[in-house]
């Protein structure tokens, strides 16, 4: 026992010693783990700063949006009893549902015909498809309003549908497009040599692969219609502003608490509906990923 | 009888051209997107006519003038250099903040954490434009508690004063695009396989070589994307600008936007927007002409190194 004291001590010494080293090399090798993560924090807070504190002051009590005069809900009542308010989310509602429809319709076919019929006409259409997804805002924004009044297009729901589908139905094209080319074209090929005639291979087969992909599209289409401001800016008409519309108006003139509430409201229901979007896609077999990719677009 | 109802199949399919089903797409942004984007031009040549006249453009005489007023004009001209610095310097912060993060959460955040990752960074990118950028005033307003709180510790000695000038513009549209140019570098760096960076480092490569070697060359398609993704879209911003920047920050998409909603002058506008087209187009080509160089460069630089290490090798 006495002699293998030392062995013992001075193996003990070398594990600690290999410890320690092993240690550092374990901080060593972490260092930039360590530095990536904090910068991570501090993307992350950096990313939700301006949100909390908007959501935080809606519940301001006090009349002045900056003064905090503790918690309450008034600027919520005020809000939702704000007739102008009430109008712009009606508008918003109807221009976000009639264009996500439109979108789907045009998108979908197009986003078949690009997976399933390709051809010497996709490149120029795909050329398209992407001019129409890069070009600034702005200019698509004078564009339309130069159009319109040379169409003599007076009607602002109108206006607002059409300008809000070129893009949305764009990004359409492009995830169901995605989603059909990663599905075996064999199983549509399957039925006709079952004896389905091609509508009845559409009805059955195409359909319902794509459907997860078309409810995915309507949904940000109906979301990116409730989100948009400048197009809409320059296309609604007086009686037909949106709720984006109204409160970048709004926000010329200063903050005000009605403003943070309203937007408060809109940011839950754009959640919920972004909330609705992935489970549909994770339903239709999408992975985590998949669905990161689908909601930005890309 | 099913051969009878599969014959007319094939048969009848021809009839109809292949791009049958994109048609109505094809007519909605031909009518909706390329004629709009035609008759700018066209415009852009055109006059403002009199305060009498019923048109808002006028046509009958076409030339130069708007071009000339947008480029000639020191506030017209200066404006769109400071645009471009903007949108330049805007780009390359999100891409020095963005890709850090993308790396980390492509390669050291678990498969389980992933999805929860993701999510919390596509929930601001889905947050109100509007709401996002209007924030940022309650956080940098002088009387607001960040302000108070920073001056209290002492690293500010007078109240926050950056709303209403034109870094307050560069600090929201960095903030609003930086999601635009993390999703396509996190999705580039997603694909890559990490055998490949492990066999880096089996061959005997650092860290540093790794990640310049093999990592950056095959995350370069996911930067390139969002390199485009974040430039285009920041140089046409109007909205950013209008809420922070104030006077002070205008931008060349804040000058469109008065030609047309203000000024009345669509002529003039119309030519403004194909400046800045121009521009963007312009600085695109001259950027990718100068990865391309570089590209060249590196690829020499490696070949006679990997010439000499041939020549070491064998005999």
């Amino acid at each position: 026992m006495s002699t293998e004291t030392p062995v013992a001590s001075a193996a003990a010494g070398r594990t600690t010693g290999q410890a320690a080293t092993a240690l550092r090399r374990r901080r060593r090798i972490d260092g930039p783990a360590v530095s990536m993560r904090v910068w991570a924090v501090l993307v992350f807070i950096f990313l939700y700063l301006p949100i909390l504190f908007v959501v935080f002051y809606s519940f301001n009590s006090g009349r002045v949006l900056l003064t905090w005069r503790g918690f309450g809900t008034n600027w919520y009542t005020t809000a939702i009893n704000n007739t102008q308010i009430q109008h712009a989310v009606f508008i918003s509602v109807i221009v976000g549902a009639v264009s996500a429809l439109v979108s789907i319709v045009l998108g979908s076919l197009a986003g078949i015909a690009v997976a399933r019929r390709a051809g010497r006409w996709t490149r120029p259409f795909l050329l398209i498809v992407f001019l129409v997804l890069v070009t600034p805002e702005i200019v698509d924004g004078i564009s339309y309003l130069i159009w319109f009044v040379r169409l003599n297009l007076g009607s602002g729901l109108t206006r607002l549908v059409i300008g809000h589908s070129v893009f949305s139905s764009a990004v359409v094209t492009l995830i169901v497009q995605a989603r059909l080319s990663g599905l075996d074209e064999s199983l549509e090929e399957a039925a006709a040599d079952l004896g389905a005639t091609p509508a009845r291979a559409f009805r059955d087969i195409t359909v319902p692969l794509i459907m997860p992909a078309v409810l995915a599209g309507g949904l940000l289409s109906f979301t990116f219609s409730l989100d948009d401001v400048i197009v809409s800016t320059f296309v609604s008409t007086a009686g037909t502003s949106t709720l984006p519309v109204y409160i970048f108006s709004a926000l010329r003139l200063g903050l005000k608490g009605d403003i943070a509430a309203i937007s408060t409201v809109a940011l839950v229901v754009t959640l919920a509906v972004l909330g609705l979007t992935a489970l549909v896609l994770r339903r239709g077999g999408d992975t985590a990923e998949d669905v990161a990719a689908t909601l930005t677009g890309g | 009888m099913s051969a009878a109802a599969a014959g007319p199949a094939p048969g009848r399919r021809p009839r109809l051209p292949r791009f049958t089903l994109a048609v109505p797409s094809w007519a909605w942004y031909a009518v909706f997107f390329v004629l709009p984007l035609a008759i700018i031009v066209v415009y852009s040549f055109g006059y403002k006519p009199g305060a009498t006249a019923s048109s808002s453009i006028g046509l009958d005489r076409l030339s130069l003038d708007n071009y000339r007023t947008a480029l000639g004009d020191e506030v017209f001209a200066s404006t769109f250099a400071a645009t471009l610095r903007v949108a330049a310097i805007g780009t390359l912060l999100c891409l020095a903040i963005g890709f850090p993060l993308a790396y980390w959460l492509a390669t050291r955040v678990s498969a389980r954490w992933r999805p929860m990752m993701l999510a919390l960074l596509i929930v601001p990118f889905w947050t109100s434009y509007l709401l996002r950028t209007f924030g940022w005033r309650l956080v940098l307003a002088g009387r607001g508690f960040p302000s108070e709180i920073l001056q209290d510790i002492g690293i500010l000695q007078s109240p926050i004063a950056i709303l209403d000038t034109r870094a307050a513009v560069q600090l929201g549209v960095v903030y609003n695009y930086l999601p635009l140019m993390i999703f396509p570098v996190f999705v580039a760096l997603d694909r890559l396989d990490p055998a490949l960076r492990e066999a880096s480092k089996d061959l005997g490569a650092g860290r540093v070589r790794t990640f310049f070697q093999v990592t950056l060359p095959l995350a370069a398609p996911g930067v390139v994307a969002g390199l485009l993704l974040v430039f285009i879209p920041l140089c046409g911003e109007y909205v950013t600008p209008e809420i922070l920047g104030g006077a002070k920050g205008f931008m060349a998409g804040s000058l469109v936007a008065s030609q047309f909603l203000e000024a009345q002058n669509w002529a003039l506008g119309s030519a403004m927007a194909m400046v800045l087209i121009g521009m963007i187009l312009a600085t695109i080509a001259a950027a990718a002409l100068v990865a391309i160089g570089l590209r060249a460069l590196v690829r020499m630089a490696r070949q006679v190194r990997l010439d000499e290490s041939g020549a070491g090798g064998r005999p």
